[in-house]
């Protein structure tokens, strides 16, 4: 193998985990500030799990200022010198790299901020029992929820679209930020069933899971159905510097992986999560979620990968990175769970929440 | 009068009295339990025993069954039947067949939620159930909670319901009988029903008849053919001053003769562009015999007639170029090379209808 | 306990019985209307019928006496049907989605908003009719076995409308009937009148509120409310696809699919709100169809206003991020040229003014109320006339542009499609119960 393909499979990879890692954590960090913005109650004895959870960002953020190391490896952009299509040339007013640094670097201290706050917030919260905490809270979630949909815009647009600069898709920040909140809905659920699992959340109910359970089938649909309106548009209007995009992602060997996405990503866990019951049964919930994390991140290797050949690279280099960072995550999300309560107990809510019935 | 008593029916005034009386009264077994509330309470059907709803099964299933028709559908009208190529795109293509899939799937699936709930599952229409003649029924559907014990294989120990009611402490208790039976329908009345029904019809027939007869084609039937805006419309890219010839095209009118070579590949594709477009109404063999019914009374042109045989290859062409009589332009849906393919292929057909010995080998 | 801020306002404002409740809500359809209803539906009904004279002058002369012209093939008939399908969008939202989010505030709207559903959903439907130039033949767009052997395209982005506009109507006409049931068996009970006692009992099918019926019903409420959901995405996103499927500059957009959703629940909103806040007060249902019910309402316009800005801005950079000439030139017409008052319009009322809704004085005061409802529903039939007009009125080629002047009769026909919105709406107010006592009584409970 050629070593230069070497480095960039190895900045795929790292690229793909990168955006693994924010989507759990950004994708954690929205179901907190839902839960701020729509005055809900039945997520309150959850919270504390989705701030912890929320926590990925800041490894998540590392990655992604590690990851500017990739620019002149991965982004045809970033070669200038290289580029031969006018079209790419004329859009070096956004494609070009101390741009590109900065953009990322706004995005990394707004999810930080973010973090700082929502988190940060509900855990002194804990010790001064103030009120105003809350209120400050709801104030800011509002806040969130448009950076939230900026940022995630611009690394759609970014670290995903720019992989190949003259495609282009209005809807992919939408795309990727329905994959990222169910990714993180996916990785709370993982860690709420790990706490009740070692009794730590004991009043947490099938009604709490419910809620869940059914924010998980929502944006399951939600995604599949952005993601097949995006397929649809271009596969009917067929213009060249659309289709193309398609055309190498669902030929070839690239085809099977479109099948399993398909599956993985919407048949499955449409089905699994129909029924009432199933929205609020903890084990089915745990499957469905560790489901849809896969899911996601075939997600992203399908939109990654392609740029790197035509067939799909998948052997102990993609292993060995998703032992590492999903190790990583995991110890991250365990070491905060070593800290402080596990139900926010300073929040005014907490036994409104703990009552809740659906 | 037993066989005549529907069941005896106790008031309370809120969800709770009525939750708090339901085991007292299910532990003396007197009839079947029925509740009848304002809105839903929480928790009455587990108290009650009722099982768990069907519907969503029921739903799951004719939402499956809309899917697979509406696809079933639209790939064997536009895949199948009339197979239609649209956008460049496959005929047996499935994705744009997706948006009508759904909607015919929520379609099934909404009808079964709601006509599967009032038809099938609870009985309904029932407009003469006992329980709608009783006092009680306004007293629910405003803001009253029923409990009533209703008669099982046609007997009730009346008295017995009505002492559990009030100890479960009931506002009031009332005994619903079973409404009086309908008097018998009297065949005179059923006479003089037909004779309406028949004579609505027969008035409705000759009503239609006679406004078709007098009114065969109304204004709006005009098919817009004349309106105000009509010469307007024809703006937009506007067609070449007549008599235009392109740079470096030659008029193909009159001796010219048809400039591709009668190779088999020509031939086939000639014979291509004949099937798709000439053959649905020259027919095959290029006879006049149409594969559609003459529904528009046009009678396409036998090509095999005298007239068409001394056609030079140059009016053929124009033929097609600017169509002929009642036979639309066609000619600018395809390349030039197509269009010289078919008058060649038209040929062929001729010259095998009027074969001459030396054509045998 | 909890400090004044953090508490939830009731939904009810003082305390409420159910027995006062029915008097109040279901005693209207049997009570003569106060005088403002007549002046209300005299108004309605003039500019109804002026439409409809229209619409009548329409079909026997043929479509030309619109403004419509190559290349603007498309104007005021498709605009209208793009605005009134969106305005349907809230009831639904409302209706389904609110319900599965198990927003109590829901239930005092539910009936009006899923009211304005079916008639916006009927307005909007009269527009592709009379758009075919030659309505008698509509029914060949549906697909029956007929002598010349012909299918529709079932591949045509206007064959999905078909299906997703009479989907969405029977949908939601199922929906508001199974919401009504319990209340029209409250209406047969308590009339006094034989007549109408006879007419509630055929219509209420004899519900009677056995707990085994409402088992059942429950179910089907949130089945419908599930399917509803979806059906709502799927509407305007068909809607959307009879654009977004063309290679047309400014309307093959990825976005439009989801855009056109959030666009057409804002629009919705303002109108729910603008109608409910006049309603309320007529009505004298003050402390049933609280400020709070319109402060949330204006909350989720304030949100379905940063969607679209976030829409907005998606487009314009995608535009310019595509380097495509064609796209940057309609682009520039969209806030530059002929039309470009239209484009900033839109773009200032749906992103700009409803951001006041930021200030919670705002978001409860009825003056501004009045005012953001109004810019909201213009904005957004001065949006669908950006995307449909401009786009097409410079075509690809410099030969093929033209101006698009609407005529009287489009003006006409657009007052007439609001006046037959109100006379329904009126109507509706009129006969049936406009709050949907049986479940207000639920939530009166606990």
């Amino acid at each position: 193998m050629m070593p230069a393909l070497t480095i960039q499979r190895f900045w795929a990879n790292w690229l793909v985990w990168m955006l693994m890692l924010l989507s759990a954590g950004l994708g954690a960090l929205f179901v907190v500030a839902l839960e701020h913005l729509t005055d809900a109650r039945w997520s309150v004895p959850l919270r504390r799990t989705a701030e912890r959870v929320s926590g990925l960002v800041v490894p998540g953020s590392v990655a992604a200022l590690v990851a500017l190391f990739s620019l002149k490896v991965l982004y045809p952009w970033a070669r200038p010198e290289a580029v031969t299509m006018p079209l790419v040339m004329a859009k070096a007013g956004w494609l070009n790299i101390p741009f590109f640094i900065a953009r990322t670097l706004v995005c990394v201290a707004l999810w930080l901020l973010s973090w700082k706050v929502l988190a940060g917030g509900s855990l002194k919260q804990d010790e001064s029992r103030a009120l105003v905490w809350t209120l400050r809270l709801r104030r800011f979630s509002p806040f969130f929820l448009v950076v939230m949909g900026l940022t995630t815009l611009v690394v759609a647009f970014d670290w995903i679209s720019s992989l190949e600069p003259e495609w282009y898709s209005d809807v992919i920040g939408v795309y990727l930020f329905s994959g990222m909140f169910l990714a993180g809905l996916s990785a709370v659920v993982l860690a709420v069933s790990h706490l009740i699992e070692k009794g730590r959340l004991p009043q947490v109910r099938f009604d709490h899971l419910y809620n869940l359970g059914a924010w998980m089938f929502a944006f399951t649909v939600f995604w599949s159905y952005i993601a097949f309106a995006q397929y649809l548009l271009m596969w009917y209007a067929d213009l060249p510097e659309e289709v193309y995009w398609y055309q190498q992602r669902s030929h070839g060997p690239w085809r099977g992986l479109c099948l399993v996405l398909a599956l993985a990503h919407f048949v499955i866990p449409f089905f699994a999560l129909v029924p009432q019951d199933a929205k609020g049964d903890l084990k089915r919930l745990k499957r469905v979620a560790v489901l849809v994390l896969a899911a996601h991140f075939l997600d992203l290797y399908w939109l990654v990968f392609p740029v790197l050949g035509d067939r799909p690279l998948f052997s102990w280099p993609e292993l060995s990175f998703a032992c590492f960072f999903v190790g990583l995550a995991v110890l991250w999300v365990r070491r905060s769970m070593s800290q402080g309560a596990d139900m926010p107990v300073g929040d005014p809510f907490l036994e409104e929440g703990l009552a809740f019935k659906l | 009068m037993t066989e005549n008593i529907f069941g005896v029916v106790g008031l309370f005034e809120d969800p709770a009295a009525l939750l708090k009386a339901v085991p007292l009264v299910q532990s003396k077994r007197l009839g079947k339990l029925e509740a009848y509330t304002p809105y839903p309470v929480h928790g009455l059907p587990g108290v009650l025993g009722l099982s768990r709803s069907p519907l969503g099964g029921m739903v799951l299933v004719m939402g499956a069954l809309g899917t697979l028709t509406a696809f079933l559908f639209q790939w064997w009208m536009n895949s199948v039947d009339y197979p239609l190529v649209v956008g460049g795109k496959d005929p047996s293509s499935w994705q744009a067949f997706v948006p009508i899939m759904f909607e015919v799937t929520v379609l099934f699936a909404a009808f079964t939620a709601g006509l599967g709930m009032l038809l099938l599952l609870n009985r309904l229409p029932d407009l003469w159930h006992p329980f709608l003649l009783s006092k009680s029924c306004a007293e629910v559907t405003r803001d009253k909670f029923a409990l009533s014990i209703e008669a099982e294989s046609g007997s009730l120990d009346v008295a017995a319901a009505q002492a559990i009611l009030r100890q479960a402490g009931a506002l009031s208790v009332e005994v619903v009988a079973f409404p009086a039976p309908a008097s018998k329908v009297s065949l005179n009345a059923l006479l003089a029903l037909s004779a309406a029904g028949a004579l609505t019809c027969a008035l409705a027939g000759a009503g239609m008849y006679g406004a078709v007869k007098l009114f065969p084609v109304l204004p709006p039937m005009s098919h817009m053919l004349v309106q105000p805006r009509l010469d307007a419309q024809q703006r937009g890219m506007r067609p070449p001053v007549a008599g235009t010839v392109a740079r470096g095209r030659m008029p193909y009118l009159g001796a010219l003769g048809n400039p591709l070579p009668r190779t088999k590949a020509v031939l086939e594709l000639g014979r291509k562009v004949f099937s798709n477009n000439c053959l649905i109404c020259h027919g095959p063999l290029a006879n006049g015999t149409p594969i559609l019914t003459a529904a528009y009374g046009a009678k396409p042109a036998n090509l095999q007639a005298k007239k068409f045989l001394s056609y030079t290859d140059g009016e053929i062409y124009h033929a097609i170029m600017h169509g002929k009589n009642a036979m639309p332009a066609l000619g600018l849906g395809f390349t030039e090379d197509e269009r010289w393919a078919v008058v060649h292929y038209v040929r062929a057909l001729q010259r095998a209808q009027h074969a001459q010995d030396t054509d045998l080998p | 306990m909890l400090p004044e801020l953090l508490r939830p306002e009731p939904l009810v404002e003082g305390s409420i019985s159910a027995a006062v409740l029915d008097e109040r809500v279901l005693a209207f359809p049997e009570r003569r209307p106060p005088r403002a209803w007549f002046v209300a539906f005299a108004a309605a009904a003039s500019c109804m019928s002026l439409g409809f004279a229209l619409i009548g002058y329409t079909i026997v002369t043929g479509i030309g006496v619109w403004g419509n012209n190559r290349p603007v093939a498309w104007a005021f008939d498709i605009i209208n049907f793009v605005f009134w399908i969106g305005i349907g969008h809230a009831g639904t939202l409302i209706s389904a989605i609110l319900f599965l989010f198990r927003a109590r505030w829901r239930n005092g709207l539910a009936r009006f908003a899923e009211a304005m559903t079916i008639f916006a959903v009927m307005t909007a439907g009269l527009f592709p009719l009379i758009h075919l130039g030659r309505p008698w033949l509509a029914y060949w767009l549906f697909p029956y076995p007929n002598q010349r052997g012909l299918w529709p395209n079932f591949r045509s982005p206007l064959m999905w409308d078909v299906f997703a506009v009479s989907t969405y109507f029977s949908v939601s006409i199922l929906f508001w009937y199974l919401g009504l049931l319990p209340d029209l068996a409250s209406l047969r009970d308590r009339t006094t009148s034989r007549a109408r006692r006879i007419l509630y009992t055929i219509l209420s099918l004899g519900w009677r509120g056995s707990a085994g019926h409402w088992r059942h019903y429950e179910k089907a409420y949130l089945l419908l409310a599930g399917l509803a959901t979806g059906l709502v995405l799927s509407v305007h996103s068909v809607v959307s696809f009879d654009f977004a499927v063309s290679v047309v500059p400014g309307w093959h957009m990825t976005i439009f699919p989801p855009y056109f959703v959030v666009g057409a629940i804002f629009s919705g909103f303002a109108m729910v709100v603008l109608v409910l806040a006049v309603v309320r007060r007529v009505m004298a249902l003050e402390d049933l169809i609280t400020l709070r019910h319109l402060e949330l309402g204006n909350k989720v316009i304030l949100g379905c206003s940063c969607l679209m800005g976030y829409s907005y801005l998606c487009e314009a950079f995608t535009a310019w991020y595509s380097m495509n000439p064609y796209i940057h030139h309609t682009f520039l017409q969209y806030i530059s040229g002929t039309y470009g008052w239209a484009g900033w319009l839109a773009i200032a009322c749906n992103t700009l003014v409803p951001q006041i809704f930021w200030l919670r004085r705002a978001r409860r005061s009825l003056p501004v109320m009045a005012i953001v409802g109004v810019a909201a529903l213009a904005g957004m039939w001065f949006e669908r006339f950006t995307i449909i007009v401009i786009s097409l009125y410079h075509d690809f080629l410099p030969s093929s542009w033209l101006v698009y002047k609407p005529t009287f009769v489009d003006y006409g026909i657009l007052l007439g499609s609001f006046g037959f919105f109100f006379t329904c709406v009126l109507l509706f107010s009129r006969v049936l119960p406009v709050i949907a006592t049986s479940e207000v009584k639920g939530s009166l409970h606990d």
